[in-house]
Formats: structure tokens, C-alpha cells, sequence
């Protein structure tokens, strides 16, 4: 039998409300609420801020996972402005105007209808939209599973709907709407678009790789690490693209337009998360979503974190690597990842190496990755029984919004509990780069765990930061903070204590 | 069965939840349509040197390139004063003010064609807070006041006093749609342009006076908006004049639809204000000298701003009764986009000021704020007259006070809160219960009109239009009940067509909550004239076909969707066989209606008149927790409860009132503007701008409504909605307020609004450190 070179796939082969697109040229560069709305002129898809900061667009992406008896299409909502198609190979996207069976509203429509859950309607769709993948148990900060048969709860629609604004309602009758839905009548979105035509479609494509052109643009959508590290090893100056929630902002905004894009949605060894001998490891090209859903019993600390992480189609789409690679100083998993003293394997054309995230960020948005390497891993060392873990996130809103300033704070007592044997603290929003601590670690590692020694050591903590005023704080603020955090720590591990 | 006070859905719901109910940006283009772009002033303050559109003009794809220049009527408007360029002619006030409108094939061509334009500008010092502007002395319009009784020797008798500044921050009204507007070339330089307005006739209006056009050559249409909050009261307009000029100049459609980032940059927003005040009172906290003296941030023009600062006035007693009073208020002239109306008006921005002087006193006297209220609330005569001396009518505030504390379990709960506060190390709690009694009708006599088109066809069914304009807050749905009931027919058979001033002439802004008051009376108006066709010609007709009573028109009765004589109720007719009967009888089955508010005068020279014709009037209780290390505030649960008369749709109302609220708590606990030294505002999305989320939401909202069937005077007995739930979103104010206080020892402590978590640590912080220099000093005395 002839073997013949892996071929290379020309376009994007997606699925849209159940319809095939080939999609290749300049569509392929497109933001998904652009090709909604310009190119296929299905307008139900609203846009306000082009930046993932408001939920108007939401659509549902639904892509092949492992389950019993064959893999099956499992659907999440995604903010359509900042997501690009080459990022939906092989995906099938629902959009508001997919919903309606026989020309009835399906049951999240007729319920935002009868409970008064729109007024002005700008926003609607997108609540329609992330409510159905609510009701589908797409999981995102909801346990996932199938939920048929369990009304939604209050508790879940808050935390399921922290993506979408609403100015007119206050909410609380779209929360009526969602509580109302009997789920017992609605239907799966498999039953409106039967998985396994698609699945199988889809499957026959898993191994290749995409790579499309268009006027002087590039994008490659590699089905393996090898040949995406090949792509980067040629096209150095690349840009990278993991779930795009920040790289779909800055084009939206007009700040870049990549002409070479490494986008890596469909490298299968990218992904997975687990945890053998007191280690997580994930792939770097884990969605937020899958980590959370992990740690949730495992690190409950960094699961609180990561549910104040952006919104549900934030982390539906955004990666763990991508928040490393992006190095923003405010990033919120990197205080943890340093306490913890995270390990990144990178892999580049001669094997992988890794480096400690203490050592990884060099300045403002630079970092040891050479422009060959990728990071493929991220290991990181889970508290023991003996280690105290708080992570602290302080932003304007409480939810979906960039912190003013995060704190990662890890102590070990003697065994009687009373004596610090050492103490890790990272903070981010008090410097250009997330920050470790030092001297007020050093501070803190022999003295006898206490409110006034906690106090102290903010004054001392507040000498080793340099925030600036910005629109998300003041510098006096962020000081302020800087101080008061080990405090609340103290607070927190002496009511526990008490407790 | 009447369908006033049922809940139905709003008329547009089922498109908004399909995605199938268009707005500006989803109408398709026609073919050769332009897109419409704008290069706006890249400093706050400065003189133009020069604009360079040579490389604009040669860009590919880009079809047209204008500036001031091209303006063929006049360049300047303004809603009260005349002060406003559309295009910034020789000097630029503020950042972003537009200078070039460029068109293009398309949008990029158009983004290109901006990028290509050389603006030189020499700056000026920019004056950007009201301080400064006060120093410089630069105002807008005249100083306005109201005065009642003798304040200085109140003042000078008073036994206890308090006096201080009080600062309010702006807000973005956020609406979610931005401004968008399409302009249609017509025949003989005529031109329709769809609009995302709350007023039509005023963007007619100036659109015919910049384009050199006859009010009647101009047609301006608005089906629906993403949202208005007053953002487009005044501020569609320099959208819809870019896409008009464009039009008017190429002959060919035109669109132009604002980013979110530039809608925010450019448009103005809710006031900041800060007021100077001084209270006497005596020791139950009954007030007995009030002085306050508003200053508001205008931006570069007036725009609103003079009306805005009226109603600042007008509510500058809230609902409590100032004996000895003297209010003044100034416009303050700064280099910021104009700020303009937005809910509530100027309202909430003096209600906080009361509001804040409430809890002042308690503190000063030691007293729990509610009684301090309660107090100086308005009562029976002569505590029944507010300073401009209008009377407070059928006035359920004491018992509105009453049942709210009972039903909330204010007390109690108050003594929790104090409690906990003494305990917890890690947390404070805060209650506040604030009041509202919001004026409606518009302040400015004229604008209290409104007129609205019948159209009955043949099979029954009805268009109704009016100037009213929907943009989510259900006057379509309510005017649909209404016109429905009149004909005794099903809500089905009434649509509420796309507002156009073709339909509903000189019409005013869908603006003070009186949206439903003005239009659905001018509806029911020209129900009425059409009704009593019908019912000359019912007469008639019944009594040929049952000629044992006389013709009657007064016992013509139209219900359940049929037309009877109520002698004999079954010889009835189906309403759409009835109206092509009518028809072949020659009755005119369409009508305009008209309405004027009865009863209101205000003069604002003197300060004195019945200005409104009635309060809105509600409380709300807040309960909220405070992180004492990080300054969070989260509202855990609102008791609310309102008079809003009788319901014309509960489903809508509730909507109102809650949404009202959580925007009015967004304003007084979280959304902060904030600008640069050079005038460049920094919170301009919703990355950095931070409107309530769900999950800012309290747990525990209660809302209740007073049973009042006594407005009798106002359409099917019910009360204008839209602002004033808004103003109760000052209570989590108050109570995080209070949760300052307790941890000053029950002393007064400053704070500004927004309470934000930084404002709020800082004033812990303050507090804290005043403590610990106190306890030092009582050490080193010792």
C-alpha cells in the first residue's frame, strides 16, 4: 500500500445551526459574530463591546468528546465576537436563530417571554443562548453532566450568567425565566441536531491539519504538537493562539492583525488534565472551564479563584497557557502557580525542558520561551495537609472583571501549630510583573503565627511593591491592599482555626 | 376581560428572544449604501491649526470626506441653548468632539480614510472638575434658585448644625445598543433618516436647521433602541446628522453605528455633582435650616444641562419638608463631552445630598437614621409644602415609612447589624432604609403634551402611533393595553407602529417617566373620537335592527370583542364585522388624539408653582456587608416598597422598579468614570467600566407595591415608573455609609458616591489611622 504524505486540509469545515460550511480566504480570519452577521446576515447575534466583556454575542459551541459508547458533541458558550473561525474546525456552532423547532420557541425562549425577562432585548439572545447551554449542563461552573430532569437554581444561574450584562432588567426576572424552564420538556440540543452525523464528519478529519491562506495571511490549525512546533520553528514571529480571549480583544480594537497565526484549538496533546503523587498537570492548552471543573474538590481554593476567572465563556474558550504566555501582571492563576512553585514543560524541536514560573517572567510581557518553544505543560505541586493556601482576588465588580490586585499566600506551621516554618507569598496588580515576596517572607519564616506579626508583615509587604494608579485603582489603594491581605489572612486561618 | 393590569409580554418579546426584532445595525444595507465614520479632537481644549484630508480623500473606497465646511444650515444646535457645533469649527472642547465625518464603501475604507486624516491642534489648559471650574469662574446658563422661609436666622437659631460637601460621581448610561443611525436620500433633497432616539422631533428638527432643510422635507423614524436611559434624549443627533450629511451629500444611504468604546468616549453621561450644605436642626434631627449650594460638571456645552440642574433643585427636599431653605445651583462649564440626561435627571444627584444629610444628623445626634427620617418626612399641613411651595398631595410617604419598617423588620435587623459590627473583626454590616417622591412631568411647561394616530381597519384590527418611543421600558406594550381595553378587543388585534414624525407631530422626548402619561392619554383621546362615531352610528344601527329602544349612543358598549346596546346585550356584533359595516356607513374610523398635563405651572424665575403633576413615591431598605481589608461591598438583601398607582402591566412594572434600582445601585456603589489629567476618559468599555452583574444582585429582594387606586387624575389610574425606583438604589449607599460610621464609632464619616471598595477602604483606613493616633496620644498622656 502506497503511503502518501499526511495531507493538508485548505479550509475550515464547520457546522452552523446544523449546516456545513467550508469555510477558506479572508472568512477564515473572521471573527465568528462577524461571519454571523456580515457574511451569512443572520443578525440575531448582538454586538456591543467586541470584547468578550459583555456576553450580547454568546453562541453555543458544541465539539467532540470521548463518552461512553463513542464520542458525542458537548456544547458551551462562547463569546462569538472574539472567537475566530480558524478557531472552530470542526465544531458546530448554534446561534439564537438555531433554536426554534417547527417555528415554536423552545422553552428558554417562551420563559424569558412570559417572565418579562427582556426589555430593550439587546441582550437577549446571548441570555437565551448561555441559559440553553445551562440547561444542557455544559458545566462550566456547574458541575456539568446531564442535568434533564433538575430545574435550574437560582445559585446556578448566578454563576452560569456572570458573562452577560443586562442594563434594563436588574436580572432577578430573567433569573425567574431560567428557575422556570421544566427541563423534563426541553429538548437536548442532540435531539434538534442529532450528534452522529456530525461526530463522524468531524472524526474523519481529526488527524489533519489545516492550513489556510489569504492574501498574504497564513493560519495553521495543526491536529498534533510535532507538526505545530514544525509551523513555529518556520514561521518564528507567529502569532499563538489558544482560546484567543485576549488576542480576539486587541485585533478588535485595531492594535494587531497577525499576518501568521499558529492557532492551537486542535492539538490533542495540548489537552487533559490529571494528578498522580501530589502533582496536577494540564495540558497548557487546557480550557479554564476543564481545570475548574478538576480542582474543584482537589485545590478548592483555586476553584473559587478560577469561578471569579472572566465569566463561564471566558473560561470556555481562555487556556491555562495562554494566561502564563500572555503575562499580564494581573493575571489571575499566576500568585497561585507561584506559590505553588509550578513547573512549565516546554516543548520545542530537540524535546522538552522545564523551567519553575518563579524563573519564567523576565519584565513587563517577556518570558523564557524561545521563539521555537511552546508550552505544552504545566505541573504544579499540590498544597499538602500541612500547607495553608488562601488566593485573594480584588477587582471593581466581583465578577467578570480584571483584578486590581490578586494575592497567593502558602504557609506551613511546626507541628504544634504555632511557630511559621515558611511562608510563600505572590502578589499581582502591585508591580509590572506578578510579584513573590521576599522579605517579608524571610520576615515571616520562624516567628509565631499572630495578628500583630501578620500586621507587621503588611507594613513591611507594602516596601516591597510598586503599583500605579490606573482605571482600576489607585496606587494609594493598591498599597492599601498590599498591606491589609495578610491580615485577612491572618483572619481567615484563625476563624478556621477556631472553627 | 380588560387587559389593563395583566402582565402580558412585552410586544417586541418574542423577537428579542429570537434575535428577530431589528435594530439599526440589523437593518440589511441597500445597494451602494455608505458607512459612515468620524475623526474626533485628540485634546480636551485647543485651538484647530489645521486639517489635513488630502491622504483621507485618496484612500480606496473612501467616497466622501467632510467637515463644518460643508454644512449648508447652520453648524450650531442645542436643545435649550444654542451652543453646540456639529462639527468643531475653529476650536475643540473636548476629546473626541467630532471634526471630520468620512464616508466609505465600506467600513474599513471608511476606518482607513479616518486614519489617514492630520489634525493639528494647540492645545489650551483644560478645565476638567467642577473646582477648577468654579475658580475660573466658567459656567453655563443662568444660577437658578429656590428659597422658602428665612434660612439665616434658622441657621443662626438652630441648636445643633452640621455642614460639609457632598460629592457625586457621573455615570454611563450604558444603554446596550450604541448610538446608530441610517439616513435614506428622498426625492427633491428630501430625507429619511432612522434614528436610535428617544426624540424624534428634535433630531427632525436640528437636522433640518444643519442641513439647510424645512421641518416637512425631513422625515425621522425610530422603531426601537438597545436601551436609552436618556443617553439618547439629545445625543442621537450628532450620529444621525453625520449619516444624513453623508447622504445629503452623495445621494446614496448612509449608516453610521458607534463602537461601544467610541459611544462612551464621546457621548455625555449623568452629572457629577458636588454640593455645598449646611443643616440646622433640633435634637429629635428635625430640620430646621437647610442650605445647599449644587454645583454639576456640564462638559463642553449646555446641552440638558440647565433642566437637569431645575429638577436637582425641585428635589432638593426629597420627601422631607424644609421649613427655612435655600437652594442654589450652577452649571459648571468644563472641557468633557456634554453631559446630558439620564435617568432620573439631576434627581438622584440632590436626593443623595438629602439622603446623606439624614444620616449626618443621626450620626451627630446619636440617633438610628430612620427616625431622623421619619421626622422631618412629609405630613399633614403646613408640613405638607415642598420650598417651591406646591402641595403634597394624597401623601403616602408616612405610611409607606411605617409599613416598610414593620414589614422588613428594620428595627431588629438594625440591632443585629449594630451588634455585629461590635464583634466582628473581619466584617461590617450597614442598614439604611431612603425614601423617594420624584416629581413627574417635565419641568419645562410645553414639553407636557402629546398626540397620538388611531387607525381602525375594516377587520377590527388597530395601528395606533404615537411620539412615544420604546427602548425596553414597555410603552408600546402599555399603550397597547390601553388602546386594546378601549375597543374592547384583544391586545392581538392593537399594534403600536415604528415612531416616525410623519404619524406623531412636535412631539417631545420619551423622557421623564411620563412616556405612558402623555401618549397613552392621547391615545385614549382619539379612541374616544373614533368611539363616539361608532357609537352615533351603533345607535343607529341597533335600532333599525330592534327598533323596542330608542338610538342611544350612551348605551353603546364595546367589549369582549363585540359591539352591543347594553339594553340588549345580545344583539351584540363582532367588533370586526361592526367596523367594515361602519366602513360601508361612511364612518371615519381613524383619529388623532391629543393631551396637555391639566393643572401644571412653575415659575423658574421665582422659584414658586405646582411644576408636577404628581410624585411617584417609595422606600427601600438595604442591608449591606463590608470586607474591612479589602473594602467590598456586597448588598445582601433590599426590602422595597412603592406607590405607583394602579398597574397598567404589573410584568412590566416590576421590571422597571428592579432594573430602576439595581442601575440607581450601580450609580451609588460600583461604576465609576474615570478620566486622565488630559481629558481622555480611561473607563470606556465594560473591561474597565463596571456595570451590576448578576451576581451583584441581592439575595433577598422583596418588593411590594402600596394598593392605590386614587390617581385618578393620570391615564387608568397608574403612576409614571420609569425614574424613580432609580433613586432607591441610594439606600446601599446609605447603608454602606452607615457601615462606615459604626466603625468610626458611631461618628460621622465622609464619603463620597460611588461607594466603591476603594472609597470605602480608604475611609476605613482613615478612620483607622485616626484611631490608632488617638490611642497613641492617650498612651503617651497616660
Amino acid at each position: 500500500m502506497l503511503q502518501s504524505a499526511k495531507p493538508t486540509r485548505d479550509h475550515l469545515l464547520v457546522y452552523l445551526n446544523g449546516e456545513r460550511h467550508e469555510v477558506a480566504g479572508t472568512d477564515a480570519f473572521l471573527t465568528l459574530s462577524d461571519y454571523l452577521r456580515l457574511r451569512l446576515v443572520q443578525v440575531g447575534t448582538k454586538i456591543v463591546c467586541s470584547e468578550g466583556d459583555c456576553g450580547a454575542c454568546s453562541v453555543l459551541v458544541g465539539r467532540v468528546e470521548e463518552a461512553p459508547g463513542g464520542g458525542k458533541l458537548v456544547y458551551r458558550a462562547i463569546d462569538s465576537c472574539i472567537a475566530f473561525m480558524y478557531q472552530l474546525d470542526r465544531a458546530h456552532v448554534i446561534s439564537v436563530e438555531g433554536l426554534k423547532r417547527n417555528g415554536l420557541l423552545s422553552p428558554v425562549q417562551d420563559a424569558m417571554v412570559k417572565c418579562h425577562g427582556s426589555q430593550c432585548g439587546f441582550c437577549t439572545p446571548g441570555f437565551v443562548m448561555a441559559m440553553t447551554g445551562l440547561l444542557e449542563g455544559d458545566g462550566a461552573s456547574t458541575g456539568g453532566g446531564d442535568r434533564r430532569g433538575e430545574a435550574l437554581t437560582c445559585d446556578e444561574l448566578r454563576a452560569g450568567l456572570t458573562g452577560n450584562l443586562c442594563r434594563c432588567t436588574g436580572y432577578i426576572q430573567i433569573m425567574d425565566a431560567g428557575c422556570s424552564v421544566d427541563p423534563g420538556k426541553t429538548a437536548r440540543l442532540s435531539e434538534l441536531y442529532p450528534d452522529g452525523p456530525m461526530v463522524e464528519i468531524f472524526d474523519s478529519h481529526a488527524q489533519d491539519d489545516v492550513v489556510v491562506t489569504d492574501d498574504g495571511r497564513t493560519v495553521a490549525v495543526p491536529a498534533s504538537l510535532d507538526a505545530a512546533l514544525t509551523f513555529k520553528t518556520k514561521h518564528p514571529g507567529c502569532t499563538v493562539v489558544a482560546g484567543a480571549t485576549d488576542i480576539g480583544v486587541q485585533r478588535n480594537k485595531g492594535k494587531i492583525d497577525p499576518r501568521e497565526v499558529l492557532c492551537l484549538a486542535n492539538v490533542g496533546e495540548l489537552k487533559g488534565v490529571g494528578h498522580e503523587g501530589g502533582t496536577l498537570t494540564t495540558g497548557a492548552g487546557e480550557r479554564w472551564s476543564g481545570v475548574e471543573r478538576y480542582v474543584e474538590d482537589l485545590v478548592p481554593q483555586f476553584h473559587d479563584i478560577l469561578t471569579v476567572f472572566g465569566s463561564p465563556q471566558i473560561r470556555n474558550m481562555g487556556t491555562i497557557g495562554g494566561n502564563i504566555a500572555n503575562a499580564s501582571p494581573i493575571a489571575d492563576s499566576v500568585p497561585f502557580l507561584f506559590v505553588m512553585g509550578a513547573e512549565l514543560e516546554i516543548a520545542g524541536p530537540t524535546g522538552t525542558r522545564r523551567v519553575d514560573i518563579n524563573n519564567f517572567y523576565q519584565g513587563y510581557k517577556k518570558f523564557d520561551l524561545r521563539p521555537d518553544e511552546l508550552i505544552a505543560r504545566v505541573h504544579i505541586p499540590l498544597p499538602t495537609e500541612a500547607q495553608t493556601l488562601k488566593l485573594y482576588k480584588v477587582s471593581r465588580r466581583r465578577d467578570l472583571d480584571i483584578s486590581t490586585f490578586t494575592a497567593a499566600v502558602l504557609m506551613e506551621l511546626d507541628d504544634a501549630g504555632e511557630t511559621i516554618k515558611g511562608v510563600r507569598i505572590a502578589y499581582g496588580g502591585a508591580a509590572p510583573v506578578v510579584l513573590r515576596l521576599p522579605k517579608t517572607e524571610a520576615f515571616l519564616a520562624g516567628k509565631v503565627f499572630g495578628e500583630d506579626v501578620l500586621h507587621e508583615a503588611g507594613h513591611l509587604a507594602r516596601t516591597e511593591v510598586t503599583p500605579i494608579s490606573d482605571v482600576r485603582g489607585s496606587a494609594d489603594f493598591r498599597l492599601q491592599l498590599a498591606e491589609n491581605i495578610l491580615l485577612r489572612f491572618y483572619h481567615d486561618c484563625a476563624q478556621k482555626m477556631t472553627v | 376581560m380588560p387587559t389593563v393590569g395583566q402582565p402580558i409580554p412585552h410586544d417586541s418579546a418574542n423577537g428579542h428572544v429570537t434575535g428577530e426584532a431589528l435594530y439599526i445595525e440589523d437593518i440589511r444595507p441597500v445597494v451602494d449604501e455608505l458607512y459612515v465614520e468620524f475623526v474626533g479632537s485628540p485634546v480636551a481644549c485647543g485651538k484647530i491649526v489645521s486639517v489635513d484630508l488630502a491622504q483621507a480623500k485618496k484612500e480606496p473606497g473612501v467616497v466622501g470626506v467632510y467637515t463644518y465646511q460643508d454644512v449648508l444650515g447652520h453648524n450650531l444646535f442645542g436643545p435649550v441653548i444654542c451652543d453646540e457645533p456639529f462639527l468643531a469649527e475653529s476650536r475643540v472642547d473636548y476629546v473626541g468632539q467630532p471634526i471630520v465625518v468620512i464616508a466609505g464603501k465600506t467600513l474599513e475604507a471608511a476606518r482607513r480614510g479616518c486614519r489617514a486624516v492630520k489634525i493639528e491642534v494647540a492645545p489650551e489648559p483644560a478645565v476638567l472638575d467642577i473646582d477648577t471650574a468654579i475658580e475660573k469662574q466658567q459656567f453655563i446658563g443662568p444660577e437658578r434658585r429656590i428659597d422658602r422661609g428665612d434660612f439665616d436666622s434658622a441657621w443662626k437659631n438652630a441648636g445643633h448644625k452640621i455642614e460639609g460637601t457632598f460629592e457625586s460621581g457621573g455615570q454611563e448610561q450604558f444603554y446596550l445598543e450604541s448610538q446608530s443611525a441610517i439616513a435614506y436620500p428622498g426625492e427633491q433633497g428630501q430625507i429619511v433618516v432612522e434614528s436610535s432616539t428617544q426624540n424624534p422631533t428634535e433630531t427632525q428638527a436640528v437636522l433640518a436647521e444643519v442641513l439647510g432643510l424645512k421641518m416637512h422635507e425631513v422625515v425621522v423614524t425610530c422603531k426601537r433602541m438597545g436601551g436609552g436611559f436618556g443617553g439618547k434624549e439629545t445625543q442621537g443627533v450628532i450620529p444621525a446628522l453625520m449619516a444624513a450629511l453623508v447622504s445629503q451629500k452623495t445621494g446614496r444611504a448612509a449608516r453610521i453605528v458607534y463602537t461601544k468604546d467610541d459611544d462612551m468616549k464621546v457621548t455625555g453621561k449623568r452629572h457629577a455633582y458636588k454640593t455645598w450644605y449646611q443643616a440646622g436642626f433640633d435634637s429629635e434631627g428635625r430640620l430646621t435650616a437647610v442650605k445647599m449650594d449644587y454645583y454639576s460638571n456640564g462638559g463642553a456645552s449646555a446641552d440638558l444641562s440647565t433642566g437637569i440642574m431645575e429638577r436637582t433643585l425641585l428635589h432638593a427636599d426629597n420627601a422631607y419638608y424644609l421649613p427655612n431653605v435655600k437652594t442654589c445651583g450652577r452649571i459648571c462649564k468644563t472641557n468633557l463631552p456634554p453631559n446630558t440626561a439620564f435617568r432620573g435627571f439631576g434627581g438622584p444627584q440632590a436626593v443623595a445630598v438629602i439622603e446623606n444629610i439624614m444620616q449626618e444628623v443621626a450620626a451627630h445626634l446619636g440617633k438610628d437614621a430612620f427616625d431622623v427620617r421619619r421626622v422631618n418626612c412629609y405630613g399633614d399641613a403646613p408640613r405638607n409644602t415642598t420650598p417651591y411651595e406646591q402641595e403634597v398631595t394624597s401623601n403616602l410617604l408616612p405610611e409607606i415609612f411605617d409599613k416598610l419598617a414593620e414589614t422588613s423588620d428594620y428595627k431588629a435587623r438594625l440591632a443585629e447589624v449594630e451588634d455585629f459590627n461590635l464583634t466582628s473583626r473581619t466584617q461590617l454590616r450597614g442598614i439604611a432604609m431612603t425614601a423617594v417622591k420624584f416629581g413627574i412631568s417635565f419641568t419645562t411647561k410645553f414639553l407636557n403634551q402629546g398626540n397620538a394616530l388611531v387607525s381602525v381597519y375594516t377587520d377590527g384590527t388597530v395601528q395606533v402611533s404615537t411620539g412615544a418611543t420604546e427602548m425596553g421600558q414597555g410603552v408600546n406594550t402599555k399603550i397597547r393595553q390601553i388602546v386594546a381595553d378601549e375597543f374592547g378587543i384583544g391586545v392581538e388585534k392593537v399594534l403600536v407602529m415604528t415612531t416616525s414624525t410623519e404619524k406623531s407631530i412636535n412631539t417631545s422626548p420619551t423622557a421623564a417617566s411620563a412616556g405612558t402619561d402623555l401618549n397613552g392619554a392621547a391615545a385614549v383621546h382619539a379612541c374616544a373620537q373614533i368611539k363616539q362615531r361608532m357609537a352615533d352610528y351603533a345607535a343607529k344601527l341597533f335600532n333599525e335592527n330592534n327598533p323596542t329602544h330608542k338610538p342611544s349612543a350612551d348605551d353603546i358598549r364595546f367589549e369582549g370583542g363585540h359591539v352591543f346596546d347594553r339594553r340588549s346585550p345580545d344583539h351584540s356584533i363582532p367588533f370586526g364585522e361592526f367596523t367594515n359595516q361602519a366602513r360601508m356607513a361612511r364612518v371615519d374610523l381613524g383619529a388623532r388624539g391629543f393631551y396637555k398635563t391639566p393643572g401644571i405651572d412653575f415659575d423658574r424665575e421665582a422659584g414658586r408653582g405646582n411644576p408636577f403633576f404628581y410624585f411617584t413615591t417609595g422606600c427601600a431598605v438595604s442591608e449591606v456587608l463590608i470586607d474591612r481589608f479589602t473594602g467590598d461591598l456586597c448588598v445582601e438583601r433590599v426590602d422595597m416598597l412603592m406607590d405607583i398607582g394602579r398597574m397598567i402591566n404589573p410584568g412590566i412594572d416590576h421590571g422597571q422598579v428592579i432594573g430602576g434600582f439595581i442601575q440607581g445601585m450601580g450609580w451609588a456603589t460600583a461604576e465609576c468614570l474615570v478620566y486622565n489629567d488630559a481629558g481622555e476618559l480611561l473607563s470606556y468599555s465594560p473591561t474597565t467600566y463596571k456595570i451590576p452583574n448578576i451576581t451583584d444582585v441581592p439575595e433577598t429582594f422583596n418588593l411590594a407595591f402600596m394598593d392605590n387606586g386614587a390617581n385618578a387624575q393620570n391615564i387608568r389610574s397608574s403612576k409614571a415608573v420609569g425614574e424613580p425606583p432609580l433613586l432607591l438604589g441610594l439606600s446601599a449607599w446609605a447603608a454602606a455609609k452607615h457601615a462606615v460610621s459604626c466603625a468610626a464609632g458611631k461618628q460621622s464619616a465622609s464619603m463620597k458616591l460611588p461607594a466603591t471598595n476603594e472609597e470605602i477602604l480608604m475611609c476605613l483606613t482613615r478612620i483607622e489611622n485616626t484611631r490608632r493616633e488617638a490611642d497613641k496620644r492617650q498612651t503617651s498622656t497616660r
